[in-house]
């Protein structure tokens, strides 16, 4: 470990500070990016950077990493633990194909200069868990995001319209979980499953409960805002894999129109794709891609991410029980469902995208599309992992998205479905470098709420990569394949300044911290002590004292105070 | 006979792993002894387990010994020959697309797992998981032949698709589960069949006990309707 480093000659790229691939040194102390005069000059360590690119780490703001749901998934999917990685030696034994354990997630990450990662769906009473399986996750920080969308306190709260028990209890829940911020998964939806169905539209009545989607999804955002915590409402909307489903999502984007925040947007939509059809059946499916990048472009104060599938193997598991019945019912493969008492559920169920799949291959096009079409400034680049599969071909959406040349490749091997049910063969659009870095470091640090992360400017964590490319001679239209190439795997993955990965080789392993918000002091946190007495004793299975994760079990926790 | 003999040199305390094939008979014999198998946890070299000796050109390798514990041989072999003079371990035969194996004594479990085509022939008993897809894969043997010629255990062409299955005695349960083609010949008696069956055919000379969700039509059974199957199981 060196406590200083000169990162010399390199290229670099931050788009949150205006640099626009300008030859500059980076100087790093004390796990910080700092002014060359804080460090001295023949005690740190130097990395010729020369004629590469230096970028800020990247940062994975939705990707299921962690919790019951990947472990069941791994657990049901033996043919996916064939895969060896890495046998221990002075790292840890790596195993998997699309579904990594836990340390291979780490590892893969840092190869790929990735240096933050976020859950995107604890069940709240599997917190202890979700932190158990972070904390066995080496090389990044991390974070989980607790689902609150059908959390029978939320629903009872909502139809009470009671803003200042719903504070004070998200302030509640995210302190148990050690959670991060609040993450919806089909509102409502999921509470009409436990009596075997879903809901249709923002304005279904949930079962058991005066509130609609609609109610929830405003609730939770006008509660999140009162509460500022760092990251807005993350919403995966109703509807999810429905054809017709993109009116939904339109619809729910547009319910925040209005609603201001300075810093951040105020509802992040997620792994939009699945939510992005057009149509009536499997048969007239099309894309809805279009409209929603439009929605979104005309907003001030929404982010999406893609949800892009990769084909190949996947695994589909979201908080998303009824979806992931219905999936397992059209392709007839193996599920498994999921039941987190008052507070929603989950569901398992393997899939493989095939190319030559007519809707497979529109999935593809739409995430691409959704990519293309929204500004860069609003959409982050993601799989869902595992849901649209590896996080580790980011690299091939990044390309992809840079050029023209490449799709029209692609296309070729895909169903010709994709011609007539989508846009993407029309898109002339080709993202420079700088966008693409931003939709996968700068953007993605902004939409959740982490001042110090996605950049390089002074203060920011010195979390670094470093790519085999030279931003001043590469044609981001042409040379997709060096592209590709050189996001795969990083020349060095620095984390809190420490080199972890050199030559695309791990060199350390290292332990990156958990985020956690603690917004107990925002909220009067005395108003539902006895409601949460009353459900804990009526409902749940585990006394309330016994719920949620101190902070003291985490390896190392990182406690943000709002 | 010109051909390849290897003999193991002691009884082995742990199992071998050993993916050899007849593609090694292409080899001289010092190559062949640096082929790497692993032992227990421990990766060394065929030679220092096992003699080898070589008499001509020929593809084929002759196993001269006890092999019971010794897995994956012949694993995704695509030509020549093997012969086994004795038992053989777990494993023998998977993925195999071409060529014949021919085991003198008994086969552990997984014999021909997910297995493509080619010839298997067990002149005593076989164990379980015969033909089978491995666990989570969609498909189980899809062609070829496996021949048995004594008795066999519980699990035979799970998931199988394509190509023949022939057992001379008894065999165990779950007979020809989730079973999408080819055909299974059981001479003797055996347990539980056509669970999940979509189909494929099974026949039966002994007794044997059919699930429940099979229609009787023309004198076979069809199903299994559980899975809208049309897998046919019918007295050989």
């Amino acid at each position: 470990m060196h406590h200083m480093l000169h990162i010399k000659n390199g290229i670099v790229i931050d788009p949150k500070n205006g640099v626009k691939a300008e030859k500059m040194d980076i100087f790093v102390k004390d796990g910080k990016i700092v002014e060359e005069g804080e460090i001295s000059k023949n005690e740190a360590k130097v990395i010729d950077a020369s004629n590469k690119l230096v970028v800020a780490g990247g940062v994975d703001m939705h990707a299921h990493i962690a919790g019951s749901k990947i472990n069941t998934g791994r657990t049901m999917r033996p043919e996916e633990m064939r895969v060896v990685r890495l046998i221990a030696n002075k790292f840890r034994t790596a195993v998997g194909r699309v579904l990594l354990t836990s340390p291979a997630i780490g590892y893969e990450y840092a190869k790929m200069g990735y240096t933050s990662a976020f859950e995107a769906a604890q069940p709240p009473i599997g917190a202890l868990h979700t932190h158990e399986e972070l904390d066995s996750i080496p090389m990044v920080d991390k974070a989980a995001l607790p689902v609150f969308g059908n959390w029978h306190f939320v629903l009872k709260y909502v139809a009470e319209k009671d803003m200042e028990k719903l504070k004070a209890f998200i302030a509640w829940a995210i302190e148990r979980t050690k959670g991060f911020g609040v993450k919806v998964v089909n509102p409502g939806g999921v509470e009409a499953w436990m009596y075997g169905g879903n809901v249709s539209s923002l304005d279904d009545q949930v079962p058991g409960f005066n509130v609609t989607p609609r109610e929830i999804i405003t609730s939770l955002v006008k509660a999140t805002e009162e509460l500022q915590l760092n990251h807005s409402v993350h919403l995966h909307c109703n509807r999810l894999g429905v054809p017709g489903n993109y009116e939904t999502t339109v619809e729910s984007i547009k319910l925040v129109d209005g609603i201001k925040n300075d810093s951040r947007q105020v509802l992040h939509v997620t792994h939009v794709q699945f939510n992005a059809y057009a149509g009536d059946s499997w048969r007239t499916v099309a894309s809805g891609a279009e409209a929603i990048a439009k929605t979104v472009n005309a907003m001030d104060n929404v982010t999406i991410d893609m949800g892009q599938p990769i084909f190949g193997h996947a695994t589909a598991m979201t908080g998303d029980a009824p979806f992931q019945f219905t999936l397992h019912r059209l392709t007839g493969s193996r599920w498994s469902n999921k039941d987190s008492e008052i507070e929603g559920g989950a569901g398992i169920v393997p899939i493989a995208y095939l190319p030559k799949n007519p809707v497979h291959a529109l999935q593809w096009a739409i995430g691409l599309e959704l990519g293309l079409l929204t500004d860069s400034d609003k959409v982050v680049l993601t799989t869902d992992y595992p849901n649209g599969g590896p996080f580790t071909e980011y690299p091939y959406i990044m390309a992809m998205l840079m050029s023209k040349k490449m799709r029209e490749g692609e296309l070729e091997r895909v169903s010709p479905f994709v011609q007539k049910a989508s846009n993407l063969p029309a898109i002339d659009v080709e993202k420079s470098l700088e966008e693409v870095i931003h939709m996968t470091r700068s953007l993605p640090a902004r939409v959740l709420g982490l001042p110090n992360k996605g950049h390089l400017g002074v203060g920011a964590d010195a979390d670094i990569a470093i790519y085999d490319l030279n931003p001043l001679e590469v044609d981001t239209s042409n040379d997709f394949e060096k592209i590709y190439k050189a996001f795969k795997t990083a020349v060095y993955t620095i984390k809190d300044g420490n080199i972890l990965v050199k030559d695309g080789e791990m060199v350390d392993e290292y332990w990156g911290k958990t985020y956690w918000v603690d917004a107990r002091g925002k909220a009067d946190m005395e108003a539902i002590k006895d409601d949460l007495n009353e459900f804990f004793s009526k409902y749940y299975t585990v006394e309330l004292q016994n719920y949620g994760v101190e902070e003291r079990w985490l390896k190392k926790p990182e406690r943000i105070v709002i | 006979m010109r051909l390849i003999i290897i003999k193991p040199k002691t009884e082995f305390v742990v199992t071998v792993e050993a993916e050899i094939t007849p593609d090694l008979a292409e080899k001289n014999v010092e190559e062949i002894k640096r082929f790497k198998v692993y032992y227990g946890k421990d990766r060394v070299e065929l030679g220092e387990l096992f003699e080898v000796t070589k008499e001509g050109d020929d593809k084929k390798l002759v196993l001269d010994g006890d092999f019971s514990r010794v897995k994956w041989i012949g694993c995704r072999m695509s030509d020549g020959e093997i012969v086994v003079k004795g038992n053989v371990g777990a494993n023998c035969g998977a993925y195999m697309a071409g060529g014949k194996i021919t085991i003198e004594g008994n086969a552990d479990d997984w014999l021909g797992a997910e297995m493509r085509d080619g010839e298997i022939v067990v002149k005593g008993n076989a164990g379980n998981l015969i033909g089978c897809a491995y666990y989570g894969n969609a498909t189980g043997m899809s062609g070829g032949k496996i021949v048995i010629e004594g008795n066999a255990g519980n699990y035979i062409g799970e998931k199988m698709s394509g190509g023949e299955i022939e057992i001379k005695g008894n065999a165990g349960d779950f007979i020809g589960t989730e079973m999408k083609g080819g055909t299974i010949i059981i001479h003797g008696s055996c347990g539980f069949v056509g669970g999940d069956m979509k189909a494929g055919e099974i026949k039966i000379g002994g007794e044997f006990e059919l699930v429940p969700t099979f229609v009787m039509q023309e004198g076979t059974w069809v199903g299994d309707v559980n899975v809208k199957g049309e897998g046919i199981v019918r007295k050989l």
